[in-house]
């Protein structure tokens, strides 16, 4: 019998990959991954910060604002030293400055934590995106990694294992949500009929018209492939743990991918930092390249 | 390090973000981000509210009616014109429980946060949805708030019903 322990003493041995042999397309791939999760950081950073100047009042708060006041970020240009803060951080680190100042090693941990500032300064209006999610999990993985672990190569392998955990596990929880929430009728069509008409509405607000596409008016006339739609979605999420595996984690990435591609189609909401991120973990890109570019071995 | 050391380190520091993860989440209504549950698109079914925004002339006659969408008077006006997320705009006006005059001068400066030169007055309205029993989605549209280059942010350019 498989018991609660070995279950996941099995998962973290598929995520992490320690005692593996090293290659130059695990070593590229690790740098890369990180460089996309710095770069979507300091975007956030900025994205957020000049969005937040226009912002005098708060509706809703979230995260930090919810235990302090944040307030002080409005009204004044706080939002724009502190991407400047975050960026130099994100840099610093990626640069692994701890080779030469004390304490270097918290560069990423204390980007991470302006960040979470950040999205509590930005997201004060009533909006609770969560397009930014996995490049916020993304950073706090590296976060980890440089407190953690004092070898770099077996860092990187936790902060991408990390990444990989809990993207499993926030698109099963979504999954949870939707049952919880709604039960086995959450994939009614109608509800689909619902949202197009949410984001048509939106698109209208935006740019002041708005057309279906193809594949909206489909859903809208057709309650049965409205329902397909959002059934695939459900059952995509629910299967959304498996990636903590090694043998269907592709699939299952792949998966999800097509997920976000319906929901660009049908919704017109494309996460894009998320997209581009699974693109990035739904691929065997270290065997590519070191298919591409394979190491020299000396025989002896 | 061996392996058996660092799957060590991993394994307490996974499940340490997990309890903390957890814990957010639990004391923060399911959102702490990074954290969340993710409840988005869980609520199926259930009516929404969005909002749309019309340009309106200075000399027309204002109603406070709630009519059809395809109804609503006034010049078409796309926000993201003026850098505005149109989802902030929605949740900003269907969230607000009492305006006053605060809320109406944040409202002017997120739409008019960089205002054209010549004059320019904005209709908000508040926009709800829902699923009738004959299985058709009904839209409806309520005038909330007049905004305008020319116009002081006060409690006088509200749905009365609002005020």
């Amino acid at each position: 019998m498989t018991t609660k322990a070995s279950f996941f003493g099995n998962v973290w041995e598929n995520l992490f990959d320690f005692g593996r042999p090293d290659s130059r397309g695990q070593r590229i791939f690790r740098r890369v991954f990180e460089a996309f999760i710095g770069a979507g950081s300091i975007w956030l950073a900025w994205y957020w910060g000049e969005y937040t100047l226009r912002i005098s009042d708060i509706v809703l708060e979230l995260g930090f604002a919810r235990y302090i006041d944040i307030s002080f970020m409005h009204g004044n240009q706080l939002p724009i030293w502190n991407a400047w803060a975050i960026t130099a951080l994100v840099v610093l680190g990626f640069l692994r400055i701890d080779r030469w100042v004390p304490f270097g090693r918290w560069a990423y941990m204390l980007a991470t934590l302006l960040l979470m500032l950040q999205y509590a300064a930005r997201f004060v209006l009533g909006e609770i995106p969560h397009s930014s999610n996995l490049v916020g999990m993304g950073i706090m993985g590296f976060a980890l990694a440089e407190l953690i672990f004092r070898d770099r190569t077996e860092g990187g392998r936790f902060a991408i294992g990390f990444s990989y955990f809990f993207i499993g596990l926030g698109y099963t929880s979504a999954a949870l949500s939707k049952l919880v929430a709604r039960g086995l009728t959450w994939p009614d069509g109608r509800h689909l009929w619902l949202w197009v008409n949410e984001k048509a509405v939106d698109e209208m607000a935006r740019s002041g018209s708005v057309e279906l596409n193809f594949v909206q008016q489909l859903a809208v006339d057709h309650w049965w492939i409205a329902t397909a739609f959002l059934a695939f979605g459900l059952l995509t999420e629910a299967c959304a743990w498996l990636v903590w595996f090694r043998k269907p984690r592709y699939l299952v990435m792949w998966g999800v991918m097509a997920l976000h591609m319906g929901i660009w189609v049908t919704m017109d909401i494309l996460f894009a930092l998320s997209v581009y991120e699974i693109l990035l973990l739904g691929l065997p890109w270290a065997a590519f390249i070191d298919r591409l570019f394979p190491e020299k071995t000396s025989l002896s | 390090m061996s392996g058996k050391t660092l799957s060590n380190k991993a394994r307490t520091t996974m499940w340490s973000v997990i309890f903390v993860y957890a814990l957010t989440v639990a004391v923060n209504l399911g959102e702490f981000w990074p954290f969340s549950i993710y409840p988005m698109f869980s609520q199926a079914g259930n009516p929404w509210s969005r909002s749309v925004v019309r340009e309106v002339p200075p000399g027309d006659t204002l109603s406070w009616d709630t009519t059809a969408l395809a109804d609503i008077p006034g010049q078409p006006y796309g926000v993201r014109s003026g850098g505005v997320d149109p989802i902030d705009l929605a949740n900003f006006v269907s969230k607000t429980k009492e305006w006053d005059q605060d809320r109406v001068e944040a409202l002017q400066l997120m739409l008019l946060a960089d205002p054209p030169k010549d004059p320019l007055r904005l209709m908000v309205y508040r926009v709800r949805a829902r699923l009738t029993e004959t299985d058709s989605v009904a839209i409806t549209a309520t005038p909330y708030v007049l905004v305008g280059t020319d116009l002081a942010p006060d409690e006088s350019h509200l749905n009365p019903e609002l005020r």
